[in-house]
């Protein structure tokens, strides 16, 4: 009986899918499902159901601090479909090593986490053979490994990718937003992947910052099969971690490279707020020698009179 | 402000002012902004769509591909307080779930994971132990704080009971002592009619309770011993050796306490050992003149 209820649940839903199935059914091939006509990519050649192969690649500068490299760990565990690989030199050429080695590990894209100085953290978010990509300042960076963060989900559950509206207001965001969902969403099929869904990523603009979270979903039923409209009324969020901040610097038509597309024209580098600030203390130092010098001229420039009584007493 | 630099004439000095304008600008600290968009940037709209259309899916992927979901966002979130930008993100978590699990439920498909469906999980059974441990933690703390205060609670409350109680036998002793007063000053009156062997003198005792030793037991102290066992004990010093001397025993330790270990209180700490107090230098070489 509850399928049959399921069923009339589902059929305004259904309605628009049904005309696709039901003809896909006896077209059935070893690799899959045929889709009908309408689902033929645009090069015009039979196409055997979309099938997502993402890669990502994920690497690190050398000296990078331990808290960032936690950070990475956790994108690691986080996406069953990434390839761990070595520290990679942060240089001028790191683009070329990185294209090289995203080819080598057959991968389709690649997430670098590039540390200077041992405190500021970029992200390089890249689609790798033919581009485009990211570079992202990270901030308010918060691991797994925190106590606060008491969630826990499986290892390689799908994710269910939410993104905050905003990120449609305008062509910038709308990339960004397909290079996440692309690099962030776990293939289905994926052989390491588990068949459940029980936790949430949110991404979400504020502040023209990309804000990441991770949510677990928890039930009161202990999460059994099937829930009802009640047990959604209850359903409840526990974070996981890690959390973090993207602020996105620059967008390259290449991959690690190419010509600019996007540039933050708010953009300050972390580089340039701490130099403001030392200046800003030098600022103090000079003040006080310049006001020093100003007391002095004054002095020069307006003598005192002579105080006829000066040495009356002293005889 | 040029004339400022005029004024002083000095090279170091012209570039202050720039530094105290730009100073303005980076209050925030941490997250600094640019306060105008910079007008050199670069802003391809039709390269970033074009880029867009190179790497995006085909239109008609079925959703179970991506599972992602739009979510609404009613108003801008203000950054930097902390309670609401994460009241956000979780609604936003939580609309994003229930609508995937509307849809999942559509399609059949399963959602959360069975109760009996082990798996390798996130974060280590390890680090999980950690967590449970911080979170009772937590909660002990909370609980012995609310205990501490109920205490102190409590001390208020006796502090105050006592005050009455102190104030309640002030009051009763002085009207017991106007009561004598009034005795005596009827007595008077009356011309000491009676004597003194009968008469309301031996009334005020009739009760019969009157002159019943105390229960209270002193240790170290007689029955009948008014001096609280400190008053020498004359009596009966030859007859019974052996009894005296426990006497005395019982006495000494009524008045300097009895057992607990001494060592301690022999023993060498931090403070006598730095205390130096005890060695003069003027002992030493007297010491040695002598000896020689």
């Amino acid at each position: 009986m509850g399928k049959k209820r399921k069923h009339s649940e589902a059929e305004a839903a259904a309605d628009v899918k049904k005309d696709e199935t039901a003809p896909e059914r006896p077209k059935r091939t070893l690799l899959g499902f045929k889709n009908s006509d309408e689902d033929k990519k645009e090069d015009g050649t039979p196409h055997v159901g979309f099938r997502n192969k993402e890669k990502v690649l994920v690497t690190c500068s050398r000296r990078i601090n331990f808290r960032y490299r936690h950070l990475m760990l956790n994108l690691v565990d986080l996406l069953p479909h990434c390839k761990k690989d070595n520290k990679v030199e942060s240089k001028e050429s790191k683009g070329t090593a990185l294209n090289e080695l995203v080819e080598l590990k057959s991968c389709s894209s690649c997430l670098f986490f590039e540390c200077r100085k041992g405190k500021d953290l970029y992200l390089w978010m890249a689609k790798c053979p033919n581009g485009p990509s990211v570079k992202f300042l990270v901030n308010a960076v918060h691991t797994m490994e925190e106590l606060k963060l008491t969630g826990n989900h499986l290892k390689g559950s799908r994710p269910i990718l939410t993104f905050s509206s905003n990120f449609d207001k305008s062509p910038h965001w709308k990339l960004l937003k397909e290079m996440i969902s692309q690099i962030f969403g776990t293939p289905k099929d994926h052989r390491k992947s588990k068949p459940y869904h029980d936790h949430v990523f949110v991404f979400s603009i504020a502040d023209d910052h990309i804000w990441f979270r991770n949510y677990q979903i928890s039930c009161p039923h202990g999460g059994a099969q099937k829930l009802d409209r009640g047990d959604l009324e209850k359903m409840t969020l526990v974070e996981v971690g890690p959390r973090f901040c993207l602020n996105p610097i620059k967008i390259f038509s290449g991959s690690f490279g190419g010509p600019t597309l996007y540039e933050n024209p708010f953009y300050v580098s972390p580089n340039q707020i701490r130099s403001l600030e030392k200046r800003k203390k030098a600022g103090k130092y000079a003040k006080k020698v310049k006001a020093k010098t100003r007391r002095k001229m004054h002095e020069l420039e307006n003598p005192l009179e002579v105080d006829e009584f000066a040495d009356m007493w002293k005889e | 402000m040029q004339n400022n630099a005029t004024i002083n004439g000095t090279g170091m000095e012209d570039d202050d002012p720039v530094v105290s304008e730009s100073e303005s600008e980076s209050e925030e600290g941490e997250d600094v902004k640019l306060s105008e968009p910079s007008k050199t940037a670069v802003y391809n709209k039709d390269g970033l769509l074009d880029k867009l259309g190179d790497i995006s899916w085909p239109e008609n992927v079925d959703w179970r591909h991506k599972l992602s979901v739009d979510i609404d966002q009613e108003q801008e979130v203000d950054v930097n307080d902390d309670l609401t930008r994460e009241l956000a993100f979780y609604t936003q978590a939580l609309e994003g779930a229930r609508q995937a699990f509307a849809k999942f439920q559509s399609m059949g498909l399963p959602f959360l994971r069975p109760s009996d469906y082990y798996a390798e999980m996130v974060k280590s059974d390890a680090h999980m132990e950690k967590v449970k441990g911080r979170l009772l933690a937590e909660k002990r703390k909370i609980e012995e704080a609310e205990e501490r205060k109920k205490a102190r609670e409590n001390k208020k409350l006796a502090k105050e009971m006592q005050v009455q109680k102190q104030r309640e036998r002030a009051k009763q002793k002085k009207e017991e002592i106007e009561s004598v007063k009034n005795w005596r000053k009827q007595r008077k009156q009356s011309g000491f009619a009676g004597g003194d062997k009968d008469g309301d003198f031996s009334l005020a005792f009739e009760d019969g309770k009157s002159f019943e030793r105390s229960s209270k037991r002193r240790p170290g102290v007689a029955p009948g011993d008014r001096s609280g066992g400190k008053a020498k004990q004359g009596g009966g010093k030859g007859k019974k050796g052996f009894d005296k001397k426990r006497k005395d025993r019982e006495f000494r330790d009524s008045k300097f306490g009895f057992g607990g270990k001494k060592g301690l209180k022999k023993q060498n700490t931090s403070e006598t050992t730095n205390d130096f107090r005890a060695f003069s230098k003027s002992n030493f070489p007297k010491q040695k003149k002598q000896k020689v």
